[in-house]
Parts: C-alpha cells; sequence; structure tokens
C-alpha cells in the first residue's frame, strides 16, 4: 500500500485522468443528466419558459465568468503560481498518488475555506450571490456565476503551492473540486445512504446551501468533503422542504441583470453608507453588516 | 464555533495532510527514482576507486571531493531535433554548493564550432557521487522554462540528464569532452 502510494506517476497519465472526469464528464454525465432533469421537469408540468430562460442565463454567466478566468488565469496562475513555486515554497513534491490525493483534499479544503468567506464578506457576497440567485436547482445552476468569482480560489490555493504542491496539479484539482459540486446540484437524487451523507457532500447537503430558509443560510459551504463542515461548525442536516434562492429574490432572467446584480446592489449598499473607513469596511465585514449611525 | 477552535482545527488539517504529501515524497524511498539510463548504472560505483585522484581520501577540507567533483569539466551533448541538430559543449563550475552548467560552445552537423555566450543553462542542487537532482532551463517553442531534472552518472565520463515537464520531456546524455 504504501509503496503503491509512493510509485511516482507520469505526468502525462495524471492529466489524462484529470482530463476525463474534469474536462470530458460534461459529455458523458452533466448533459445527458441535465436532459433527464428536463424530463423530469416536463412530467411534472414545471417546464414553463422561466426555467428555460433560467437555465441559459446561468450557462450566459458561466461565459462571462469563463472569460474572466482566462485572463487571470494567463496573468494570475502563470505569473504568480510559479513565482511562489520557484521562490516561496517548500521543497517540490513529487508526483505520487499520495500526493494527487492530498493535493485533491487540500483543494477541497481550500475550497471550502474560499466558500465560506466569499458566503461571509461583502465583496465575496457581492459576485457568490449569483450562484444562489436562481430560484431552481438543477445542473444548470451549478453553471452560474459571478464576475469576481474567479478570484478568490487563487488567494486561498495559493498556500496550497507554497507547500510545494506542483502549480498545475493544484488547478487541476481545484478543477476536479469544481466538477464533483456540479454533479450534487440536482433535485433527482434524494438522500443517499448514511456513510456517504457523512462523508461526502452530497446533492441533499447542496440543496440546503441553496436554500432560502432561515436555518439553512451559510451552511454546508463542501466541495467534496463534508466531514469540513462537520468539523468547522456549519453543517446542516436536510429536513424542512428547501426553498431556493435568496432572501432579496431577482426576479429576473435576464442574464446581463443576474451576472452583475450582486454588484450593483453592493454599489448601491456602499453610496448609502457614510465615510470612507466604512465603505471600506464593507468590503470585509458580513453582507449584512452596516456601521451604526 | 469560536474563532480560535477554527483556527486550531483548519491548522490541524492543513500540517495533516501536507505532511502526509511530504512523508510519501522524501520519507519513503522508492528505489526506482533513477531515469532508465542506456547502459547499467551499477558500474558508476565500481569505477568510483579510479576517480582521478584515488589516493586522496575524502576529507571534509580537502578541496578535492571525489564524491561530486567527477561533475566538474567540459561536456558535451548531441542534439537532433527540429530546431537544433548539432552539438553543445557545456561548462560545469562548482558556485558553493551547486554545480552550474554554461554554454561554452556551439558545434553545427559539419562539426563547425562557434563560442557560446555562457548561459547558466543547468543548476544541479543535489548530488551524491552517482545521482543527482537539479533545475534545467528549456527551450521551447520560443518560451524559456525552469524544469527540475535528474541526473545519473553511468561512468566517470557519461551521465545522463532526464526530465519531465507535464509530459514533454527528455533524456540527454552528457559526455566528457
Ligand atoms: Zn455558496
Ligand atoms: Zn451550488
Amino acid at each position: 500500500m504504501i509503496d503503491f502510494l509512493a510509485k511516482k506517476l507520469e505526468w502525462l497519465d495524471v492529466h489524462h485522468w484529470f482530463y476525463i472526469f474534469n474536462d470530458l464528464s460534461l459529455f458523458y454525465i452533466i448533459i445527458p443528466f441535465f436532459v433527464l432533469e428536463l424530463i423530469r421537469y416536463a412530467y411534472l408540468k414545471r417546464l414553463d419558459k422561466d426555467l428555460v430562460l433560467d437555465s441559459i442565463a446561468n450557462v450566459i454567466t458561466f461565459g462571462g465568468f469563463f472569460l474572466i478566468e482566462i485572463i487571470l488565469g494567463i496573468l494570475a496562475i502563470t505569473k504568480v503560481y510559479y513565482w511562489v513555486y520557484n521562490n516561496i515554497s517548500l521543497p517540490h513534491l513529487e508526483l505520487n498518488w499520495a500526493t494527487v490525493i492530498c493535493c485533491v483534499l487540500l483543494a477541497d479544503f481550500a475550497y471550502y475555506w474560499e466558500h465560506r468567506t466569499m458566503h461571509r464578506i461583502g465583496i465575496g457576497w457581492a459576485t457568490h450571490t449569483v450562484h444562489h440567485s436562481s430560484p431552481h436547482f438543477n445542473m444548470s445552476v451549478a453553471y452560474r456565476f459571478g464576475p469576481l468569482d474567479a478570484i478568490m480560489p487563487i488567494v486561498f490555493s495559493l498556500p496550497i503551492v507554497m507547500l510545494g504542491f506542483d502549480p498545475i496539479l493544484v488547478l487541476l484539482s481545484e478543477v476536479f473540486v469544481q466538477v464533483f459540486q456540479t454533479l450534487l446540484h440536482t433535485e433527482i437524487i434524494g438522500k443517499l445512504t448514511k456513510p456517504i451523507e457523512f462523508i461526502f457532500n452530497t446533492p441533499s447537503h447542496h440543496r440546503v446551501h441553496h436554500g432560502s430558509n432561515r436555518q439553512y443560510w451559510d451552511k454546508n459551504y463542501a466541495g467534496i468533503l463534508i466531514i469540513w463542515d462537520r468539523m468547522l461548525g456549519t453543517f446542516e442536516p436536510e429536513k424542512e422542504k428547501v426553498i431556493y434562492g435568496i432572501s432579496q429574490p431577482i426576479n429576473s432572467v435576464n442574464p446581463i441583470v443576474v451576472f452583475f446584480h450582486g454588484i450593483s446592489r453592493f454599489v448601491k449598499k456602499l453610496g448609502q453608507i457614510k465615510g470612507f473607513s466604512n465603505k471600506l469596511l464593507a468590503f470585509v465585514k458580513p453582507p449584512d453588516w452596516m456601521p451604526k449611525q | 464555533m469560536k474563532n480560535s477552535t477554527l483556527v486550531f482545527r483548519s491548522l490541524g488539517i492543513l500540517i495533516f495532510l501536507a505532511g502526509l504529501a511530504h512523508l510519501f515524497s522524501f520519507g519513503v524511498d522508492t528505489s526506482d527514482d533513477s531515469p532508465t539510463p542506456t547502459t547499467e548504472t551499477s558500474t558508476a560505483t565500481e569505477q568510483q576507486p579510479e576517480a582521478e585522484v584515488p589516493t586522496e581520501k575524502p576529507t571534509a577540507n580537502s578541496a578535492y571531493n571525489p564524491e561530486t567533483d567527477p561533475l566538474i569539466g567540459q561536456w558535451k551533448v548531441a542534439y537532433n531535433t527540429k530546431d537544433f541538430k548539432g552539438a553543445i559543449v557545456y561548462k560545469i563550475k562548482k558556485e558553493g554548493k551547486v554545480f552550474n552548467a554554461y554554454t561554452h560552445q556551439y558545434q553545427d552537423e559539419n562539426g563547425y564550432a562557434q563560442k557560446a555566450e555562457g548561459t547558466k543553462t543547468l543548476t544541479i542542487t543535489q548530488f551524491n557521487g552517482s545521482k543527482g537532482k537539479g533545475i534545467y532551463s528549456i527551450e521551447y517553442e520560443g518560451e524559456q522554462y525552469e524544469v527540475d531534472c535528474k541526473i545519473a552518472l553511468t561512468d566517470e565520463n557519461t551521465f545522463t540528464l532526464s526530465y519531465d515537464y507535464y509530459g514533454y520531456g527528455d533524456v540527454e546524455t552528457w559526455k566528457r569532452q
């Protein structure tokens, strides 16, 4: 077992496995599953214009996010990651099963904190609210991203690079976590067996995360493992029927409105806040924070 | 949950996972981490006594270290790629604790030689007398990359240098001039 975990791997193989899960899964799981969801909606007579337009808006926001991600990727990943890796990192790790698994787990843990931060600071919520603003819950919602959603992961994954993990491996692991999370956006799958629900993030846990019911706010931040939530006090099981969305609904399927509603609400809020230091504080204070007048 | 609890638990998780990765990377010796050289590596140890100054014992103060100094000198590498057909002669110098290889001479297919700029191309950071590790700068499609590499002495006049950069890799044979 130890020998197996420490066995050196070839980059080409590692790339290939990540490619099969990270890239190809769109065709062999995500799209077929979304089709299944559409059939279910049709059967339940819930397939209406709003749902279709909402799904289209989701995919369009993904386009916007992806464009920003690419630009950031070229600037930040190649330059900053490699600078950190070559200058302020622990000894570079070999490529073996143990380091790949640890890297995915660390990326998952970083995702937990990144996600928690996105919910609990003003500027984070200004962009992440986009993901939560759909009143529906299906695979396409997973692609609903805000304009600044690509920035926070960089900050949270740099420490992993500093620990000696190869920047490209870190990046592939982050996408792996993201793709795993994508698969949870469905109402079709109920609760899974107890051990799985205990260890892993599941559709049930992630439905709770998307709930606008008060007890479901800011719960279940996990990517792959729900144990991070259990260990850090943010776990909530699915009991009451989940009502999806945010506390102040946007009531729009216009992709532009969807994509920028968080930022424009945040800017409006900044306008209402008096004093420069208070305005600055609003970026890092919780989204519902208002200075005492 | 208290903030201090959050910090301690998070640090615990980080240290555990990073520690595990480092343990499996540096602590467990899988013994097969030499690049497959073209000839037997085992001869390297047998030939050790025949090093240039065989009578001198390796003492800490001695200027010559038979464990590492076999690398010093001029080495020729033949290339046969789209971009470059010919050979490059490198000069390896010991600088502090590391060995640096500088380009010394270019030779084209017909043996025509031209002086090189003396660019630092390779830094060997670790060497135990037969195997070592370092950083090699390679040029790929006009861009310069610094990649991790490994070297293995085949005999006192030959070593192999191998690297694997995200699947783009090579094994070079360095021959003493
Ligand atoms: Zn969220
Ligand atoms: Zn989600």
